[in-house]
């Protein structure tokens, strides 16, 4: 697991050095801290993304789902004074409500996942704008809910010379590492990777595929669920026309990038996890090097490239490798007889 | 059988009678946005203001699906094709509209407001003029730094013909002075990466001494990312348009001011003034063509009663 | 119905044509030749040799001695290229057609008249036109412009014998072209066969219907082990002279006699019918220690009775016990459950993950006996994987080989440890030994017979004679979706099995 990420580590670090070498402001606890709030923002809904591309499916809605909770989730507490833990409760079953739904129509109904989410994209996105009229949905002035902005935007260990730790971030930590174990130690997990391979071997080994799909789904709803939230605290305003545009695009691109292969069966929940901090760095690191902001998407499209190809360089050298090993340690096993009429 | 003709024929010309003069009876006139914003909700008070004014009119504001040149044009040529007799829209995209916009100009008045479109058929402008009001937020910058400064700015398209000359009226007052407009970062809309850039700005260029944000919603996030830093007072902030949290920092006296637009009027005034061309009145037409609804500074001796009369207006009191 | 042949010229002569694979020969010198305007059948078993030897003639398979004369040339191995420009063209088994596409486009792949000028547009209207008169030359029912999935299986293999005609075939080989069709459908192809030797076109017709053979050919050639082992003309061509040809072989001793006796019934299959005969009815029972041999023609429906037992096909109608107990199986998983397993027919798409583990392919249908709550104990499950490696001599370098890295009968093996893990009490294996090497074939019937010692049922679907013969306790042979008859091993012969698989009783 952690040799195929090297090569996204080794892509982080250099990044890293360069950036730091031209600014050296970008190792500053602040600005640290700023980029591990956004990690955090943006890699929860990418564990999710994840885990459904490696069932080798795709869920374009998580943008719009964000719009579209997010509204609610602000006029829960704004119009309704409902009290947050509730709305949060409702919020995060709206997501998984709306996983189970992509999961049923691709599992049950048959339809392609493709087709499935981008329907989705499209419908919350409008109910977000009917929901809002078109409007705004924002916190009053100086309106305060201590406990959960301390949980979404707070920071632990703050201080007067230290930044302090997000608190978005640990969650993202938290959640990176239970996802981890869930994909990579649980029955589950091997599951997934089965079902995502192979569907077919895994029926015939007695794997319940569509149980399966279904369930990636349901986690990355209930993930975007939870993102909804912290980004409607980051922003504290939404408008549904454009809050999360895009937003699954750069959830698919930090899972791709970390190794998840869109064919299905292949990915880590470390590759993930380092896909969405790299792509988070190249975004700091167009404001820090003051690069002109029009060309923010062209630098990360730019990264993401050079990143992909270096990394398909570096696993042929290490097939290479492995095959010369195997030329030179093991005997060859006779050839097969040839087939039969 | 030649009676049912002879009834059919007689229905027809009933029906056809009876529309055009339902028609002519009361003419339609829209106002037609460029998005979906809270923005729009005053100048939708405004057209429902006019409207009450207006017996003789129907008057609609109307938002395209998208903020995109494409569907706006297609919304107006379906208005056209309903019978609208007035048009007044601002234009997602001046330039790449214009042909749309000659073409939709010789079939209905049409007006434009927020964005203007000289170069083609639109009748007039009605609406700010938003060098003037990038010239208001220079003066508010100028009081705030007395001794000069640094500034940085925030806004969404950083190519849009709004941005682009509100930044420049900021930069024509300044001009001279000891204050320095350092860069505009963009965002593309995208709030969340807004709310970053005011944060990536604060490590880049911590010797900033104040921030202006060109879109509704950019002040809000500087006030917002501000706060967390701990910066507020600290880093002077002023601001356009009027975002509830941009007035409330106006009122809490953590931002300087804000500069806003009367799009109530725009509405109001727009549609009554079309209404007046319509009939023949054209004398308020002026020579070049622009009729400026003058922008407001906001600060904290008038954000109250401007406050109070927007709710009234949003309908939101 | 003999035609007086003057076989000035053959068109095609093959001379002692030989191809070796190492240790196999499956070739042996063998000699054909085929004159215009004759049919000639070509039969033999299963492994008989004739695919390679259509694929010689194809091209797609260099001889390791003899030479190849076609109309007049020599040549001692034929290329892809040489054998299309001869006029040699194939009708295969599965149809090698674009369902999205008409009838023309079809005909004409790689070949149709564009318009002049860069953008290479195709000129519909002359594809349809130089399509026309070849279906009419056929008398078929369809037209140019007919999308291929709107065809019967009948139209289909007419049109892929006017896509041979249009690359004006002088010799059409047909591999089963009647096995999925309906006899008036198997009628109108056997009449075209007559026109199209009219026109003085050859063919040799590849079938198991002996009574087809019959009833079309003007000669028939019979292969066995490679080998030519006789020829009839005319009269002599009745089904009972072929199978005595087809057969005969010396089969080597493959039976390891158990050392229990079979005990009650482990599985029983009472009345299924299978989508793919939904009019046959199929009913057998399977007891404790016993290895049951499914035989039967490639395509008489073994398969799909496994998969519909197995949970993987919906079944139409019928029962199922399990010793004694009557189970509903709608997914494998059911089956699993019950100790019924399946070691399946293809076995890279199937059977295994190809870039998964020894370990984690051993583990897969029992993940829970491996796991500790959710979390899987990876020394749970390496114990296992590791014992299987030893227990089932599977050749690899350690448990963490990928699968897809092997050879195929170690890749067979991981599949049998999947199941040797569970509790087993029924397995079927659908063709264990394809392409696999002859060491790893013994010690999967070693394996078979020590599951059956044990107490478990084993049911082996086989299209290999000597595997079926040799390994089987008891064998029931399946003809066109039903079973044709059961044979106890005093009567096992490979006339006998032939003669069921055929459609024949015997005595």
């Amino acid at each position: 697991m952690l040799k195929k990420d090297l090569g996204l580590f080794l892509l982080i670090l250099v990044v890293g050095a360069v950036v730091a070498f031209l600014n050296p402001r970008f190792l500053s606890p602040l600005n640290l801290a700023n980029t591990a709030n956004l990690i955090g923002l943006f890699g929860l809904f990418s564990l999710g993304e994840g885990f459904v591309i490696i069932t080798g499916g795709i869920d374009l809605s998580v943008g719009s789902i964000f719009a579209l909770l997010g509204v609610i989730f602000i006029n829960l507490l704004v119009d309704y004074s409902l009290p947050w833990p509730v709305a949060v409760l409702i919020i995060v079953a709206g997501g998984v409500v709306l996983g189970a739904i992509h999961g049923f129509l691709v599992t049950k109904v048959k339809m392609q996942p493709f087709v499935v989410t981008l329907c989705g994209l499209l419908i919350y996105r409008g109910v977000a704008r009917w929901y809002t009229d078109d409007g705004t949905a924002g916190f009053e002035f100086g309106q305060k809910f201590p406990a959960l902005e301390t949980l979404t935007t707070g920071r632990t260990f703050a201080s007067d010379t230290f930044a302090g730790i997000p608190n978005s971030f640990i969650a993202f930590v938290v959640v990176a590492l239970i996802m981890g174990v869930v994909l990579h130690r649980s029955v589950f997990g091997r599951y997934l990777f089965a079902v995502g391979k192979n569907e077919e071997a895994a029926r015939y080994s007695g794997i319940r595929s569509n149980a399966i799909i279904a369930a990636a789904y349901v986690i990355s709803g209930g993930l975007a669920g939870i993102s909804a939230i912290y980004l409607a605290m980051y922003t504290r305003s939404i408008s549904p026309a454009s809050h999360g545009n895009f937003y699954e695009l750069y959830a698919i691109a930090a899972a791709v990038l970390g190794g998840c292969s869109l064919r299905g069966g292949e990915g880590s929940v470390m590759g993930i996890v380092l896909g969405a901090i790299l792509l988070q760095v190249l975004q700091n690191l167009v404001n820090l090097l003051g690069i002109p902001s029009s060309l923010n998407f062209a630098v990360m499209g730019g990264v993401i490239l050079i990143g992909v190809i270096a990394d398909m360089q570096l696993v042929r050298y290490r097939a290479y490798k492995a095959n010369e090993k195997k030329r030179a340690g093991i005997v060859p096993l006779p050839a097969a007889a040839p087939g039969k009429n | 059988m030649k009676r049912f003709a002879s009834t059919g024929i007689a229905v027809v010309l009933a029906l056809a009678f009876a529309t055009t003069a339902h028609a002519e009876d009361k003419k339609k006139l829209a106002f037609v946005v460029n998005g979906a914003s809270d923005f729009w909700k005053a100048a939708e008070a405004g057209v429902k203001a006019a409207a009450a004014e207006l017996p003789k009119y129907d008057l609609v504001l109307k938002y395209p699906e998208q903020s995109a040149a494409a569907i706006q044009i297609r919304l107006m040529d379906d208005l056209v094709a309903a019978g609208y007799a007035g048009i007044m829209v601002s234009a997602v995209d001046p330039k790449t509209e214009s042909d749309a916009l000659n073409r939709i100009g010789k079939q209905v008045a049409l007006f434009t407001t927020d964005s203007d479109a000289p170069k083609t058929s639109r009748i007039a402008y009605i609406g700010s003029s938003n060098t003037d009001a990038g010239k208001q937020a220079g003066q508010l910058v100028l009081k705030a730094l007395p001794n000069g400064g640094k500034c940085m700015g925030f806004v969404g398209l950083l190519g849009a013909d709004n941005a682009k000359e509100r930044i420049d009226g900021v930069k024509e007052t300044i001009k001279g002075s000891k204050v320095e407009l350092v860069d505009v970062r963009g965002d593309d809309i995208d709030q969340t990466r807004a709310k970053r850039n005011v944060e990536d700005t604060l490590t880049a260029h911590p010797e900033i001494d104040c921030m202006i944000g060109f879109y509704s919603y950019n002040t809000p996030r500087i006030y917002e990312a501000l706060k967390e830093a701990g910066k507020l007072n600290k880093i002077k902030v002023i601001g356009f348009d009027e975002d509830p949290i941009t007035l409330g920092g106006v009122k809490e006296g953590s931002i300087i001011g804000t500069v806003v637009q009367q799009p109530y009027e725009w509405g109001y005034q727009g549609m009554k003034d079309m209404a007046k061309y319509l009939e023949g009145d054209k004398s308020w037409v002026p020579g070049n063509g622009l009729l400026i609804v003058p922008t407001k500074i906001i600060d904290t001796t008038n954000v109250d009663a401007f406050w109070a009369e927007l709710k009234k207006r949003q309908g939101k009191s | 119905m003999q035609r007086v042949t003057e076989p000035a010229a053959p068109f095609l002569e093959l001379n002692g044509i030989s191809k070796t694979y190492p240790g196999v020969a499956a070739l042996d010198g063998v000699s054909l030749s085929v004159s215009r305007g004759e049919i000639v059948g070509l039969i033999g078993e299963n492994g008989a040799g004739k695919s390679t030897l259509m694929k010689v003639l194809g091209g797609v398979v260099e001889p390791t001695a003899g030479t190849i004369r076609v109309d007049g040339r020599d040549y001692p191995a034929l290329t892809v290229n040489d054998a299309i420009n001869s006029g040699i063209a194939f009708v295969h088994q599965e149809l090698n057609l674009f369902d999205n596409l008409d009838a023309a486009a079809n005909i004409l792949i790689g070949r149709e008249p564009l318009y002049g000028g860069p953008l290479r547009l195709i000129d519909r209207k002359a594809l349809h036109a130089k399509v026309q008169p070849l279906l009419d030359k056929l008398g078929v029912d369809f037209k140019p412009d007919t999308p291929v999935a709107a065809l019967s299986l009948a139209q289909r293999q007419l049109l892929e014998i006017a896509k041979a005609l249009s690359l004006d075939a002088r010799l059409v080989i047909m591999d089963e072209p009647t096995s999925s069709l309906t006899l008036t459908e198997t009628a109108r192809l056997l009449s075209v066969l007559n026109e199209l030797r009219r026109d003085g076109v050859s063919i040799i017709f590849i079938s198991h219907r002996l009574n087809e053979v019959k009833s079309c050919v003007d000669r028939v050639v019979v292969l066995r082990d490679g080998r030519v082992v006789g020829s009839l003309v005319g009269e002599t061509i009745r089904p009972d002279a072929m199978i005595r040809l087809m057969i005969g072989r010396d089969l080597k001793s493959l039976y390891i006699p158990p050392k229990v006796p079979p005990g009650a019934p482990a599985l029983e299959i009472e009345d299924f019918r299978t989508t793919a005969f939904p009019d046959q009815e199929v009913s057998l029972t399977l007891r404790r220690g016993e290895i049951l041999g499914l035989a039967g023609l490639v395509g008489a429906g073994r398969t799909e009775l496994a998969c519909a037992a197995f949970g993987v096909d919906r079944r139409l109608a019928g029962t199922l016990r399990i010793e004694g107990e009557a189970v509903t199986i709608r997914e494998p998983r059911d089956a699993i459950a019950r100790g019924l397993y399946l070691v399946p027919e293809d076995r890279k798409r199937c059977g295994l993950h190809l870039d998964f583990s020894l370990t984690q392919n051993i583990s897969l249908p029992d993940l829970m006996t491996y796991a500790v709550g959710p979390l899987i104990s990876p020394a749970a499950e390496e114990k296992i994987a590791e014992t299987q490696r030893h227990r089932l001599n599977i050749r690899a370098y350690d448990i963490a080989t990928e699968a897809g890295t092997l050879s195929g009968g170690n890749q067979q093996k991981i599949v049998l440890a999947k199941w040797l893990a569970m509790k087993p009490r029924v397995i079927i294996f659908d063709e264990p030994t394809r392409g696999i090497d002859v060491g790893a074939k013994s010690e999967i019937y070693q394996l078979m017979r020590n599951l059956a010692d044990n107490g478990v049922a084993v049911l082996m679907i086989s299209s290999d004679m000597e595997e079926v013969i040799g390994v089987s306790d008891r064998m029931a042979v399946m003809q066109e979706g039903r079973i044709s008859g059961f044979l106890e091993r005093d009567r096992f012969s490979e006339h006998n099995v032939l003669q069921l698989a055929v459609g024949k009783t015997v005595n």
